[in-house]
Protein backbone atom coordinates (compact mmCIF):
# COMPACT_ATOMS: atom_id res chain seq x y z
CA UNK A 1 0.00 0.00 0.00
CA UNK A 2 2.76 2.45 1.04
CA UNK A 3 5.12 1.89 -1.93
CA UNK A 4 2.12 1.95 -4.30
CA UNK A 5 0.96 5.34 -3.00
CA UNK A 6 4.49 6.82 -3.18
CA UNK A 7 5.00 5.37 -6.65
CA UNK A 8 1.68 6.85 -7.82
CA UNK A 9 2.74 10.24 -6.47
CA UNK A 10 6.12 10.05 -8.25
CA UNK A 11 4.38 9.30 -11.57
CA UNK A 12 1.98 12.25 -11.21
CA UNK A 13 4.65 14.65 -9.98
CA UNK A 14 7.18 13.86 -12.69
CA UNK A 15 4.49 13.93 -15.38
CA UNK A 16 3.65 17.42 -14.16
CA UNK A 17 7.33 18.48 -14.20
CA UNK A 18 7.65 16.91 -17.65
CA UNK A 19 4.67 18.96 -18.83
CA UNK A 20 6.26 22.14 -17.47
CA UNK A 21 9.53 21.35 -19.25
CA UNK A 22 7.75 20.69 -22.54
CA UNK A 23 6.01 24.06 -22.14
CA UNK A 24 9.28 25.79 -21.21
CA UNK A 25 11.28 24.49 -24.17
CA UNK A 26 8.51 24.59 -26.75
CA UNK A 27 7.53 28.17 -25.89
CA UNK A 28 11.14 29.23 -25.21
CA UNK A 29 10.27 30.48 -21.73
CA UNK A 30 13.10 31.96 -19.68
CA UNK A 31 14.56 30.34 -16.53
CA UNK A 32 12.96 33.14 -14.60
CA UNK A 33 9.44 31.84 -15.48
CA UNK A 34 10.18 28.10 -15.38
CA UNK A 35 13.60 27.17 -14.03
CA UNK A 36 15.75 24.62 -15.82
CA UNK A 37 16.09 21.13 -14.27
CA UNK A 38 19.62 21.93 -13.09
CA UNK A 39 18.36 25.08 -11.31
CA UNK A 40 15.59 23.06 -9.68
CA UNK A 41 18.10 20.52 -8.44
CA UNK A 42 20.26 23.35 -7.10
CA UNK A 43 17.23 24.87 -5.31
CA UNK A 44 16.35 21.48 -3.87
CA UNK A 45 19.81 20.96 -2.40
CA UNK A 46 19.79 24.47 -0.97
CA UNK A 47 16.28 24.48 0.48
CA UNK A 48 15.73 20.80 1.22
CA UNK A 49 16.38 20.99 4.97
CA UNK A 50 14.37 24.14 5.65
CA UNK A 51 11.44 23.04 3.48
CA UNK A 52 11.39 19.56 5.03
CA UNK A 53 11.17 21.04 8.52
CA UNK A 54 8.41 23.40 7.34
CA UNK A 55 6.50 20.47 5.81
CA UNK A 56 6.83 18.46 9.02
CA UNK A 57 5.58 21.49 10.93
CA UNK A 58 2.54 21.74 8.64
CA UNK A 59 1.94 18.01 8.78
CA UNK A 60 1.99 18.06 12.58
CA UNK A 61 -0.66 20.78 12.66
CA UNK A 62 -2.71 18.91 10.03
CA UNK A 63 -2.55 15.62 11.98
CA UNK A 64 -3.57 17.25 15.27
CA UNK A 65 -6.35 19.15 13.43
CA UNK A 66 -7.54 15.95 11.76
CA UNK A 67 -7.58 13.98 15.01
CA UNK A 68 -9.56 16.76 16.70
CA UNK A 69 -12.02 17.01 13.84
CA UNK A 70 -12.54 13.22 13.67
CA UNK A 71 -13.21 13.09 17.43
CA UNK A 72 -15.58 16.05 17.17
CA UNK A 73 -17.32 14.59 14.11
CA UNK A 74 -17.92 11.31 15.96
CA UNK A 75 -19.27 13.03 19.07
CA UNK A 76 -21.62 15.28 17.09
CA UNK A 77 -22.46 12.49 14.62
CA UNK A 78 -23.43 10.14 17.45
CA UNK A 79 -25.62 12.79 19.07
CA UNK A 80 -27.05 13.83 15.71
CA UNK A 81 -27.95 10.27 14.66
CA UNK A 82 -31.11 10.31 16.77
CA UNK A 83 -34.42 11.23 15.21
CA UNK A 84 -35.04 13.74 18.00
CA UNK A 85 -35.34 17.53 17.68
CA UNK A 86 -31.65 17.90 18.62
CA UNK A 87 -30.62 15.23 16.10
CA UNK A 88 -32.53 16.89 13.28
CA UNK A 89 -31.18 20.30 14.26
CA UNK A 90 -27.58 19.03 14.20
CA UNK A 91 -28.09 17.42 10.79
CA UNK A 92 -29.64 20.53 9.21
CA UNK A 93 -27.01 22.80 10.80
CA UNK A 94 -24.17 20.57 9.59
CA UNK A 95 -25.49 20.53 6.02
CA UNK A 96 -25.91 24.31 6.00
CA UNK A 97 -22.62 25.24 7.65
CA UNK A 98 -20.55 22.90 5.47
CA UNK A 99 -21.76 24.76 2.40
CA UNK A 100 -19.97 27.88 3.66
CA UNK A 101 -16.32 28.14 2.54
CA UNK A 102 -14.21 27.84 5.70
CA UNK A 103 -11.28 29.55 3.96
CA UNK A 104 -13.41 32.70 3.83
CA UNK A 105 -13.51 32.63 7.63
CA UNK A 106 -9.74 32.27 7.92
CA UNK A 107 -8.99 36.03 7.92
CA UNK A 108 -11.39 36.49 10.84
CA UNK A 109 -9.52 33.82 12.81
CA UNK A 110 -6.17 35.43 12.03
CA UNK A 111 -7.50 38.83 13.15
CA UNK A 112 -8.95 37.43 16.36
CA UNK A 113 -6.30 34.85 17.29
CA UNK A 114 -3.15 36.05 15.57
CA UNK A 115 -0.97 34.11 13.12
CA UNK A 116 0.23 31.34 15.43
CA UNK A 117 -0.31 27.64 15.94
CA UNK A 118 -3.93 27.78 17.22
CA UNK A 119 -5.23 29.60 14.16
CA UNK A 120 -3.61 27.12 11.77
CA UNK A 121 -4.94 24.24 13.85
CA UNK A 122 -8.47 25.64 13.85
CA UNK A 123 -8.51 26.13 10.08
CA UNK A 124 -7.16 22.61 9.49
CA UNK A 125 -9.73 21.11 11.86
CA UNK A 126 -12.64 23.10 10.41
CA UNK A 127 -11.81 22.23 6.82
CA UNK A 128 -11.73 18.48 7.37
CA UNK A 129 -14.43 18.44 10.07
CA UNK A 130 -17.57 18.87 7.96
CA UNK A 131 -16.97 16.16 5.33
CA UNK A 132 -16.16 13.70 8.12
CA UNK A 133 -19.20 14.85 10.13
CA UNK A 134 -21.56 14.39 7.18
CA UNK A 135 -20.25 10.87 6.59
CA UNK A 136 -20.48 9.95 10.28
CA UNK A 137 -23.99 11.43 10.49
CA UNK A 138 -25.06 9.46 7.42
CA UNK A 139 -23.62 6.22 8.77
CA UNK A 140 -24.88 6.64 12.32
CA UNK A 141 -28.40 7.65 11.27
CA UNK A 142 -28.93 4.55 9.15
CA UNK A 143 -30.18 1.56 11.14
CA UNK A 144 -28.75 -1.89 10.41
CA UNK A 145 -32.16 -3.52 10.85
CA UNK A 146 -31.16 -7.13 10.31
CA UNK A 147 -28.74 -6.92 13.25
CA UNK A 148 -30.40 -4.34 15.47
CA UNK A 149 -33.89 -5.93 15.40
CA UNK A 150 -33.01 -8.59 17.98
CA UNK A 151 -31.49 -6.11 20.43
CA UNK A 152 -34.46 -3.76 20.10
CA UNK A 153 -37.21 -6.33 20.60
CA UNK A 154 -35.43 -7.93 23.55
CA UNK A 155 -34.78 -4.55 25.19
CA UNK A 156 -30.99 -4.91 24.99
CA UNK A 157 -30.26 -1.99 22.73
CA UNK A 158 -28.05 0.70 24.26
CA UNK A 159 -26.63 3.67 22.40
CA UNK A 160 -23.10 2.25 22.75
CA UNK A 161 -24.18 -1.01 21.10
CA UNK A 162 -26.01 0.86 18.35
CA UNK A 163 -22.90 2.93 17.58
CA UNK A 164 -20.72 -0.20 17.71
CA UNK A 165 -22.96 -2.07 15.24
CA UNK A 166 -23.15 0.83 12.79
CA UNK A 167 -19.41 1.52 13.03
CA UNK A 168 -18.58 -2.16 12.50
CA UNK A 169 -20.89 -2.50 9.52
CA UNK A 170 -19.46 0.64 7.85
CA UNK A 171 -15.83 0.22 8.83
CA UNK A 172 -14.49 0.34 5.26
CA UNK A 173 -16.42 3.51 4.48
CA UNK A 174 -15.31 5.17 7.71
CA UNK A 175 -11.63 4.35 7.25
CA UNK A 176 -11.79 5.63 3.66
CA UNK A 177 -13.38 8.89 4.81
CA UNK A 178 -10.83 9.36 7.58
CA UNK A 179 -7.90 8.61 5.26
CA UNK A 180 -9.38 11.01 2.69
CA UNK A 181 -9.81 13.74 5.27
CA UNK A 182 -6.03 13.78 5.78
CA UNK A 183 -5.68 15.57 2.44
CA UNK A 184 -8.30 18.10 3.50
CA UNK A 185 -6.55 18.76 6.81
CA UNK A 186 -3.23 19.27 5.02
CA UNK A 187 -4.85 21.52 2.41
CA UNK A 188 -6.57 23.52 5.16
CA UNK A 189 -3.34 24.04 7.07
CA UNK A 190 -1.42 25.08 3.95
CA UNK A 191 -4.15 27.53 2.91
CA UNK A 192 -4.18 28.97 6.44
CA UNK A 193 -0.40 29.35 6.39
CA UNK A 194 -0.53 30.84 2.93
CA UNK A 195 -3.02 33.49 4.04
CA UNK A 196 -1.32 34.79 7.15
CA UNK A 197 0.66 32.37 9.33
CA UNK A 198 4.32 32.73 10.27
CA UNK A 199 5.42 29.11 9.88
CA UNK A 200 4.87 25.97 7.85
CA UNK A 201 5.22 25.05 4.20
CA UNK A 202 2.28 27.30 3.19
CA UNK A 203 4.21 30.25 4.62
CA UNK A 204 7.32 29.15 2.67
CA UNK A 205 5.23 28.98 -0.53
CA UNK A 206 3.98 32.52 0.14
CA UNK A 207 7.58 33.76 0.48
CA UNK A 208 8.53 31.89 -2.73
CA UNK A 209 5.58 33.47 -4.51
CA UNK A 210 6.72 36.95 -3.48
CA UNK A 211 10.18 36.05 -4.86
CA UNK A 212 8.52 34.60 -8.03
CA UNK A 213 10.66 31.49 -7.49
CA UNK A 214 8.84 28.60 -9.19
CA UNK A 215 11.69 26.23 -8.32
CA UNK A 216 11.03 26.65 -4.59
CA UNK A 217 7.29 26.20 -5.10
CA UNK A 218 7.87 22.97 -7.04
CA UNK A 219 10.17 21.66 -4.29
CA UNK A 220 7.49 22.54 -1.72
CA UNK A 221 4.88 20.71 -3.82
CA UNK A 222 7.10 17.66 -3.98
CA UNK A 223 7.56 17.55 -0.22
CA UNK A 224 3.84 18.18 0.44
CA UNK A 225 2.83 15.45 -2.01
CA UNK A 226 5.21 12.85 -0.68
CA UNK A 227 4.25 13.59 2.94
CA UNK A 228 0.52 13.30 2.24
CA UNK A 229 1.05 10.09 0.24
CA UNK A 230 2.96 8.50 3.12
CA UNK A 231 0.49 9.72 5.76
CA UNK A 232 -2.54 8.51 3.79
CA UNK A 233 -0.94 5.14 3.18
CA UNK A 234 -0.19 4.83 6.91
CA UNK A 235 -3.83 5.69 7.72
CA UNK A 236 -5.03 3.09 5.23
CA UNK A 237 -2.70 0.50 6.75
CA UNK A 238 -4.05 1.38 10.19
CA UNK A 239 -7.61 0.97 8.85
CA UNK A 240 -6.76 -2.45 7.41
CA UNK A 241 -5.15 -3.51 10.70
CA UNK A 242 -8.20 -2.38 12.72
CA UNK A 243 -10.52 -4.16 10.28
CA UNK A 244 -8.49 -7.35 10.41
CA UNK A 245 -8.43 -7.37 14.20
CA UNK A 246 -12.13 -6.58 14.55
CA UNK A 247 -13.61 -8.69 11.77
CA UNK A 248 -11.07 -11.50 11.82
CA UNK A 249 -10.65 -11.21 8.02
CA UNK B 1 -54.06 -16.12 28.24
CA UNK B 2 -55.51 -16.37 24.74
CA UNK B 3 -54.14 -14.59 21.71
CA UNK B 4 -57.07 -13.04 19.88
CA UNK B 5 -57.36 -11.10 16.65
CA UNK B 6 -60.73 -9.59 15.91
CA UNK B 7 -61.51 -8.09 12.50
CA UNK B 8 -58.01 -6.81 11.93
CA UNK B 9 -57.55 -4.80 8.76
CA UNK B 10 -54.50 -2.96 7.53
CA UNK B 11 -53.39 -1.03 4.45
CA UNK B 12 -49.80 0.07 3.89
CA UNK B 13 -49.61 3.88 3.52
CA UNK B 14 -48.68 3.91 -0.17
CA UNK B 15 -50.78 0.88 -1.17
CA UNK B 16 -54.07 0.97 -3.09
CA UNK B 17 -55.56 -2.16 -1.56
CA UNK B 18 -55.54 -3.43 2.02
CA UNK B 19 -53.10 -6.22 2.78
CA UNK B 20 -55.33 -7.53 5.58
CA UNK B 21 -59.12 -7.49 5.60
CA UNK B 22 -61.14 -8.54 8.62
CA UNK B 23 -58.75 -11.18 9.86
CA UNK B 24 -59.99 -12.92 12.99
CA UNK B 25 -58.65 -15.86 14.97
CA UNK B 26 -58.34 -17.09 18.49
CA UNK B 27 -55.38 -19.09 19.77
CA UNK B 28 -56.62 -20.28 23.14
CA UNK B 29 -53.77 -22.57 24.16
CA UNK B 30 -49.99 -22.33 23.92
CA UNK B 31 -48.29 -24.58 21.40
CA UNK B 32 -47.13 -24.69 17.83
CA UNK B 33 -49.39 -22.71 15.50
CA UNK B 34 -48.87 -21.55 11.98
CA UNK B 35 -49.58 -18.84 9.43
CA UNK B 36 -49.61 -20.51 6.05
CA UNK B 37 -50.11 -19.09 2.58
CA UNK B 38 -48.45 -17.76 -0.55
CA UNK B 39 -45.98 -14.87 -0.48
CA UNK B 40 -47.35 -11.36 -0.19
CA UNK B 41 -50.72 -12.22 1.36
CA UNK B 42 -50.05 -10.52 4.71
CA UNK B 43 -48.55 -13.17 7.02
CA UNK B 44 -45.61 -11.01 8.04
CA UNK B 45 -47.79 -7.91 8.31
CA UNK B 46 -50.12 -9.73 10.70
CA UNK B 47 -47.13 -10.96 12.70
CA UNK B 48 -45.87 -7.39 13.02
CA UNK B 49 -49.32 -6.23 14.13
CA UNK B 50 -49.29 -8.88 16.86
CA UNK B 51 -45.89 -7.78 18.16
CA UNK B 52 -46.80 -4.09 17.97
CA UNK B 53 -44.35 -3.22 15.18
CA UNK B 54 -47.30 -2.05 13.08
CA UNK B 55 -49.69 0.15 15.02
CA UNK B 56 -51.94 1.81 12.43
CA UNK B 57 -54.39 -1.07 11.93
CA UNK B 58 -58.09 -1.32 12.62
CA UNK B 59 -59.76 -4.06 14.63
CA UNK B 60 -58.68 -5.53 17.91
CA UNK B 61 -55.69 -7.58 19.05
CA UNK B 62 -55.93 -9.07 22.54
CA UNK B 63 -52.68 -10.22 24.12
CA UNK B 64 -53.71 -9.81 27.78
CA UNK B 65 -51.45 -11.72 30.13
CA UNK B 66 -48.86 -12.38 27.42
CA UNK B 67 -45.75 -10.51 28.55
CA UNK B 68 -43.40 -10.43 25.63
CA UNK B 69 -44.19 -11.13 22.00
CA UNK B 70 -41.11 -11.54 19.83
CA UNK B 71 -40.85 -11.61 16.06
CA UNK B 72 -37.87 -13.28 14.41
CA UNK B 73 -37.15 -13.71 10.73
CA UNK B 74 -34.65 -15.45 8.51
CA UNK B 75 -32.82 -12.34 7.30
CA UNK B 76 -31.40 -11.49 10.69
CA UNK B 77 -27.69 -11.44 11.40
CA UNK B 78 -25.49 -11.53 14.47
CA UNK B 79 -22.76 -8.88 14.72
CA UNK B 80 -19.49 -10.07 13.22
CA UNK B 81 -17.01 -8.91 15.85
CA UNK B 82 -16.94 -12.12 17.86
CA UNK B 83 -17.84 -15.76 17.53
CA UNK B 84 -21.32 -17.27 17.75
CA UNK B 85 -20.80 -18.87 21.17
CA UNK B 86 -19.70 -15.58 22.72
CA UNK B 87 -22.71 -13.78 21.26
CA UNK B 88 -25.12 -16.40 22.49
CA UNK B 89 -23.64 -16.34 25.99
CA UNK B 90 -24.00 -12.58 26.14
CA UNK B 91 -27.64 -12.38 25.06
CA UNK B 92 -29.08 -15.42 26.81
CA UNK B 93 -30.37 -14.79 30.36
CA UNK B 94 -28.47 -16.60 33.14
CA UNK B 95 -31.55 -18.67 33.98
CA UNK B 96 -31.60 -20.13 30.45
CA UNK B 97 -27.88 -20.67 29.89
CA UNK B 98 -28.16 -24.36 30.79
CA UNK B 99 -30.54 -24.93 27.89
CA UNK B 100 -28.17 -23.29 25.42
CA UNK B 101 -25.90 -26.32 25.09
CA UNK B 102 -28.86 -28.64 24.63
CA UNK B 103 -30.32 -26.49 21.87
CA UNK B 104 -26.94 -26.05 20.18
CA UNK B 105 -26.67 -29.83 20.11
CA UNK B 106 -30.24 -30.51 18.92
CA UNK B 107 -29.98 -27.80 16.27
CA UNK B 108 -26.80 -29.40 14.92
CA UNK B 109 -24.64 -26.31 15.23
CA UNK B 110 -22.18 -27.46 17.91
CA UNK B 111 -19.36 -27.63 15.36
CA UNK B 112 -19.68 -24.03 14.32
CA UNK B 113 -20.14 -22.06 17.54
CA UNK B 114 -16.51 -20.99 17.53
CA UNK B 115 -16.93 -19.46 14.08
CA UNK B 116 -18.15 -15.97 13.32
CA UNK B 117 -21.68 -15.60 12.01
CA UNK B 118 -20.71 -14.69 8.45
CA UNK B 119 -18.61 -17.85 8.20
CA UNK B 120 -21.70 -20.05 8.65
CA UNK B 121 -23.95 -21.45 5.94
CA UNK B 122 -27.40 -19.88 5.61
CA UNK B 123 -29.05 -22.83 7.32
CA UNK B 124 -26.60 -22.62 10.23
CA UNK B 125 -27.15 -18.87 10.48
CA UNK B 126 -30.91 -19.32 10.73
CA UNK B 127 -30.56 -22.00 13.40
CA UNK B 128 -28.18 -19.88 15.49
CA UNK B 129 -30.54 -16.92 15.21
CA UNK B 130 -33.47 -19.09 16.31
CA UNK B 131 -31.55 -20.37 19.35
CA UNK B 132 -31.02 -16.87 20.72
CA UNK B 133 -34.72 -16.07 20.29
CA UNK B 134 -35.87 -19.30 21.89
CA UNK B 135 -33.77 -18.59 24.95
CA UNK B 136 -35.40 -15.23 25.66
CA UNK B 137 -38.00 -14.62 28.28
CA UNK B 138 -41.10 -14.41 26.08
CA UNK B 139 -44.63 -15.81 25.89
CA UNK B 140 -45.08 -15.65 22.13
CA UNK B 141 -42.42 -16.25 19.52
CA UNK B 142 -43.22 -15.67 15.88
CA UNK B 143 -40.83 -17.51 13.59
CA UNK B 144 -41.02 -16.03 10.11
CA UNK B 145 -39.42 -18.66 7.88
CA UNK B 146 -36.86 -19.02 10.64
CA UNK B 147 -35.83 -22.45 9.44
CA UNK B 148 -35.32 -21.61 5.80
CA UNK B 149 -32.34 -23.40 4.24
CA UNK B 150 -32.40 -26.09 6.95
CA UNK B 151 -32.81 -29.68 5.78
CA UNK B 152 -36.11 -31.44 6.45
CA UNK B 153 -34.84 -33.97 8.98
CA UNK B 154 -33.14 -31.33 11.12
CA UNK B 155 -36.23 -29.12 10.91
CA UNK B 156 -38.37 -31.97 12.25
CA UNK B 157 -35.89 -32.58 15.05
CA UNK B 158 -35.87 -28.88 15.93
CA UNK B 159 -39.66 -28.52 15.94
CA UNK B 160 -40.08 -31.56 18.18
CA UNK B 161 -37.39 -30.27 20.56
CA UNK B 162 -39.04 -26.84 20.70
CA UNK B 163 -42.40 -28.41 21.52
CA UNK B 164 -40.78 -30.49 24.27
CA UNK B 165 -38.75 -27.73 25.84
CA UNK B 166 -41.24 -24.86 25.74
CA UNK B 167 -44.71 -26.34 26.27
CA UNK B 168 -46.11 -23.15 27.80
CA UNK B 169 -45.13 -20.83 25.03
CA UNK B 170 -47.07 -19.77 21.94
CA UNK B 171 -45.20 -20.30 18.70
CA UNK B 172 -46.44 -18.93 15.42
CA UNK B 173 -44.53 -20.58 12.63
CA UNK B 174 -44.73 -18.81 9.29
CA UNK B 175 -43.90 -21.33 6.60
CA UNK B 176 -44.60 -22.30 3.01
CA UNK B 177 -44.24 -25.99 3.71
CA UNK B 178 -47.78 -27.43 3.80
CA UNK B 179 -46.66 -30.89 4.92
CA UNK B 180 -44.69 -29.50 7.84
CA UNK B 181 -47.41 -27.23 9.18
CA UNK B 182 -50.05 -29.94 8.71
CA UNK B 183 -47.96 -32.43 10.65
CA UNK B 184 -46.61 -30.36 13.55
CA UNK B 185 -48.96 -27.44 14.09
CA UNK B 186 -51.91 -27.32 16.42
CA UNK B 187 -53.82 -24.72 14.44
CA UNK B 188 -53.07 -23.31 11.01
CA UNK B 189 -54.28 -19.92 9.87
CA UNK B 190 -54.43 -20.32 6.10
CA UNK B 191 -54.16 -17.09 4.12
CA UNK B 192 -56.17 -17.39 0.95
CA UNK B 193 -55.41 -15.99 -2.47
CA UNK B 194 -56.92 -12.56 -3.08
CA UNK B 195 -60.44 -12.44 -4.46
CA UNK B 196 -61.97 -14.76 -1.91
CA UNK B 197 -64.58 -13.39 0.48
CA UNK B 198 -62.86 -14.46 3.68
CA UNK B 199 -59.13 -13.75 3.74
CA UNK B 200 -58.16 -16.39 6.28
CA UNK B 201 -59.43 -19.78 7.41
CA UNK B 202 -58.39 -21.53 10.62
CA UNK B 203 -57.67 -25.25 10.26
CA UNK B 204 -56.84 -27.82 12.91
CA UNK B 205 -53.44 -29.43 12.36
CA UNK B 206 -52.20 -32.87 13.45
CA UNK B 207 -50.02 -31.35 16.21
CA UNK B 208 -47.61 -34.26 16.28
CA UNK B 209 -45.34 -34.53 19.32
CA UNK B 210 -42.20 -36.58 19.96
CA UNK B 211 -44.00 -39.76 21.01
CA UNK B 212 -47.02 -39.40 18.75
CA UNK B 213 -47.81 -41.39 15.68
CA UNK B 214 -50.17 -39.89 13.20
CA UNK B 215 -51.96 -41.84 10.54
CA UNK B 216 -51.33 -41.05 6.92
CA UNK B 217 -55.08 -40.67 6.54
CA UNK B 218 -55.26 -37.90 9.16
CA UNK B 219 -52.30 -36.11 7.64
CA UNK B 220 -53.76 -36.36 4.14
CA UNK B 221 -57.07 -35.01 5.40
CA UNK B 222 -55.37 -31.99 6.97
CA UNK B 223 -53.33 -31.39 3.85
CA UNK B 224 -56.43 -31.57 1.74
CA UNK B 225 -58.18 -29.11 4.01
CA UNK B 226 -55.26 -26.68 3.70
CA UNK B 227 -55.25 -26.98 -0.08
CA UNK B 228 -58.98 -26.45 -0.29
CA UNK B 229 -58.81 -23.43 1.97
CA UNK B 230 -55.98 -21.69 0.13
Amino acid sequence: MLPKRVFQFFIIYFLFIGGLMIMKYSLHLSDYVIPAPSDMLHTMVAEYRQYSLATINTMTVAIIGQVLSVIMAFVIGIIGRQSTWLGSFIKVAAYNIQAYPIVALAPILFILLGDGFITRLLIAAMICYFPVLLSVLGIMSKPIDDIEHFYRVTGRMRWQLEVKIRTFENLTQLTTVIAGSATLAMAGTIVGEFIAANAGIGYSIRIALYQSDLGKILIALFLIGITIAVYQALLELLGVAIKRTWTGK
Amino acid sequence: MPLICDNVAFTYPAAEHPILTNVSFNLSTPGFHSFFGPSGVGKTSLAKILTGDIAEYSGKVVTDGLKHLLYSHNKERLPGWSNVDRHLSRVIPQSMLAEKDRLVDVFGVSDCTKARFDQLSMGQQNRVNLIRYLLQDCDVLIMDESMANVDELTREKIILAIKDMFPRRYFIYISHNAMEVAKFCDSILVFRNSGKAQQTVMIQGCNMGRDDNISTKALDATLLEIMNAS
